[in-house]
């Protein structure tokens, strides 16, 4: 069984685990909703920015990213300025979570606003409405159902990916059930960790289908 | 006072040229009826006057403002979004499929537009929204999702949300095409009663019986020009050119 430090250690790295998952998400969701709106814009400049954007942070590994952020931007400060300069992990982590759920989400609002009827927004322009008010007051909020289902599965995606932060000197859940698991010769703790992230990917699995149903309570 | 006019206006898209040169005035308190098969133009005409599609060739005017003026695709004249936006708020539109706003009650649908555009303050929206609400009979259905609502009932709703604009002109595309049969008279009643208050009508339509009761003028499309125009006696029971005679022929 789990002694006091042991337990503590698990509380912890589950915090971590969880920290960077709900800035990610969070994070993602809002500048998801500006990239989107980039690449649905007719503007050159806005729809090509967010298009390298989506196309960098979905076409390269995690793990690189966060190599990037951590490793290498230190390197590249140190040669441009003589000075050295060092990442926080939780920061880098944070930073590279928040940036590739970014280019995730930002596909998935997009999809979810072109697939509101097109008939909304002449209707919208009709009555005079701008293209920002159309969007703000009557397509984005019909997306906030369609987004719920898809918004859960990259929480719980980003919830597990978490564990790529051991690479980064950060005690994640997983990286401290290994060490006990090693330490001990025990491989109990990975259970412990199992049920873990189990436990979680339950409560954001029931939170998220409650939430579906009642954004949905507009439609028959 | 000419509340709309179209000059030599033109719209293709791509290579299918829809509008081939339509000329077309509309005064003011006048209701026209624009008839013809699908793929004529009649709706194509409609959605260019409020720029959801823009002119190939021409001008169009609103209210004798130059609302739009271009020759090959290319803008003969300064478009400004802001100007543009208050002159088709003149226009009020009503689709065939409705297009009511699913994710707010009846109510909302009818006050938001006024809110955020003409940011009037909100007990004065809902006061108006109510009456045109009551106008159109549906003011117990206040708080109800468009979703549980009938076509007819939707179609109804969608007027009132046009009108709380206070537009000048409604423009009707195909109001009654979405409806089960049964559910038509309650929306041509509710037209009627605009036409009767002296509401400037442009109305696409296939209800011949409602042309001839409701129309000052009935127009004729066919291939993208007016083929014939004239009142409702006329082009509905006397019609001279060859195309309308098989037209009203087929859907009568």
């Amino acid at each position: 069984m789990l002694n006091e430090i042991q337990l503590w250690a698990i509380v912890n790295g589950t915090i971590i685990t969880l920290e960077i998952a709900i800035v990610a998400i969070i994070f993602g969701a809002i500048f998801g909703v500006v990239v989107a709106l980039g690449r649905l814009s007719k503007n050159k400049a806005a729809n090509t920015l967010s298009w390298f954007y989506i196309w960098f942070f979905r076409g390269t590994p995690m793990l690189l990213q966060l190599f990037i952020i951590y490793y290498a931007i230190p390197i590249i400060y140190l040669d441009a300025t003589g000075s050295t300069f060092n990442v926080n992990p939780m920061i880098a982590a944070f930073a590279a979570f928040s940036l590739n759920a970014t280019a995730y989400l930002a596909e998935i609002i997009r999809a979810a606003i072109e697939s509101i009827d097109g008939g909304q927004m002449e209707a919208s322009k009709a009555l005079g409405m701008s293209y920002r008010q159309a969007m703000t007051k009557i397509i984005i909020p019909q997306t906030y159902k369609r987004l719920v289902a898809p918004l859960g599965n990259e929480l719980i995606m980003l919830l597990k990916d978490t564990s790529l932060v051991s690479t980064i000197a950060l005690f994640d859940l997983l990286r401290t059930t290994k060490t006990m698991a090693s330490a001990t010769g025990s491989w109990i703790y990975y259970i412990y960790a199992a049920a873990i992230y189990l436990f979680l990917t339950t409560i954001i699995q029931v939170v998220f289908d409650k939430m579906e149903k009642k954004l949905g309570i507009y439609e028959r | 006072m000419s509340m709309v006019k179209l000059v030599n206006v033109r719209k293709s898209f791509g290579d299918l040229e829809v509008l081939k040169g339509v000329n077309l005035e509309v005064s003011q308190g006048e209701v026209v009826c624009i008839i013809g098969a699908s793929g004529s133009g009649k709706s194509t005409l409609l959605r260019c006057l409020n720029h959801l599609e823009r002119i190939s060739d021409g001008e169009i005017y609103i209210e004798d403002v130059l609302s739009d003026k271009r020759a090959k695709n290319k803008d003969l004249m300064k478009i400004d979004p802001v100007t543009v936006q208050s002159l088709c708020a003149d226009l009020g539109m009503v689709f065939q499929s409705f297009n009511l706003f699913p994710h707010l009650t009846v109510i909302d649908n009818v006050t938001i537009a006024p809110l955020i555009v003409k940011k009037i303050d909100k007990k004065i929206a809902e006061t108006r929204a109510l009456d045109l609400l009551s106008m159109v009979g549906l003011s117990e259905k206040k708080d109800e999702y468009p979703s549980r609502l009938s076509g007819g009932q939707q179609q109804r709703v969608a007027i009132a949300r046009a009108l709380a604009m206070d537009p000048k002109i409604m423009m009707f595309d195909e109001p009654t095409s979405a409806l089960d049969p049964e559910l038509v008279g309650e929306v041509l009643a509710t037209m009627r009663h605009l036409a009767e208050k002296g509401m400037t009508m442009l109305i696409v339509t296939h209800e011949i019986g409602f042309a001839r009761e409701v129309a000052d003028r009935v127009i004729f499309m066919d291939g993208g020009v007016i083929c014939e125009e004239g009142t409702p006696e006329e082009v509905l029971l006397n019609p001279k050119e060859e195309r309308t005679k098989s037209f009203l022929n087929k859907i009568l």
